[in-house]
């Protein structure tokens, strides 16, 4: 077994669960009825707190496996590096809203943490977007 | 001797893996290294790629900016946009499913006119 490609694909798996770890912990979050216990939202927003730091550590891994074996970076241009910047600047946002949640949403009215979903969702499902454009393009 | 083990493996997984490199290959069989092509029409690339254990698809360069991302290697055809009268540089990297150049490449040289 190459170690190289067995390092992608273990890298790959904490990808893929942190990808679905923030869309479906959003998706659950923002379809709970709200007099549900806060401390249901509470654990969603941590593991989706945890979907977003995976997805950025696997990220860089990636970079650092191709780095580690080629001396080099892929080699991506034009669509593929607004693909990428996009997917960072989702995990930057999302990885922000999950933390302010966890530390404020006490504070935070029902709408408002309504709204705080709703961006998590948006975030994941533009950053899974992007992610296809990233693995298509170059 | 337990260090010694584990660094002896890691070196022979590397040592294979840069062997299995080897048996991936590119070639371009047009235009020829050196030709002259048209500086009013696109310029017709025939290549063949082996892209070998660690090679997935391959890059094409014109004088070093990627022009295109081929996926087909066998037998294949690729129209590079015409090219300002010059010498210029065509390359094909192969690369892996990261879009990384895995060191195998095959590059030529034309002069457009």
């Amino acid at each position: 077994m190459d170690l190289q490609d067995l390092g992608y694909a273990l890298t790959q798996v904490v990808h893929n669960l942190g990808a679905v770890s923030v869309t479906g912990g959003a998706a659950a979050g923002r379809g709970l009825k709200f007099a549900e216990p806060q401390a249901a939202q509470r654990a969603l927003a941590a593991l989706v707190l945890g979907g977003w730091v995976a997805q950025a550590a696997s990220g860089v891994c990636f970079g650092a496996i191709s780095y580690l074996g080629y001396g080099r970076f892929p080699d991506i241009h034009g669509i593929a590096i607004g693909a990428l910047v996009l997917k960072m600047a989702c995990a930057a946002a999302g990885i922000s809203v999950a933390a302010l949640y966890l530390a404020r949403e006490a504070r935070w009215s029902g709408p408002g943490r309504q709204r705080a979903w709703t961006a998590q969702l948006a975030l994941a499902l533009t950053a899974l977007a992007a992610a296809a454009f990233l693995r298509w393009f170059s | 001797m337990t260090v010694f083990k584990p660094l002896l493996l890691i070196c022979s997984l590397g040592l294979s893996g840069a062997v299995l490199a080897e048996d991936a290959s590119v070639t371009i069989s047009s235009p020829a290294d050196g030709a002259k092509v048209s500086a009013s029409a696109p310029t017709t690339v025939t290549y063949e790629v082996v892209p070998g254990p660690k090679g997935d698809h391959v890059h094409l360069y014109v004088d070093n900016g990627e022009a295109k991302v081929l996926r087909q290697l066998k037998g294949t055809t690729t129209t590079v946009d015409a090219l300002k009268a010059g010498p210029h540089s065509i390359c094909i990297k192969v690369v892996d499913k990261s879009h990384t150049p895995i060191g195998v490449e095959k590059c030529i040289k034309v002069t457009a006119g």
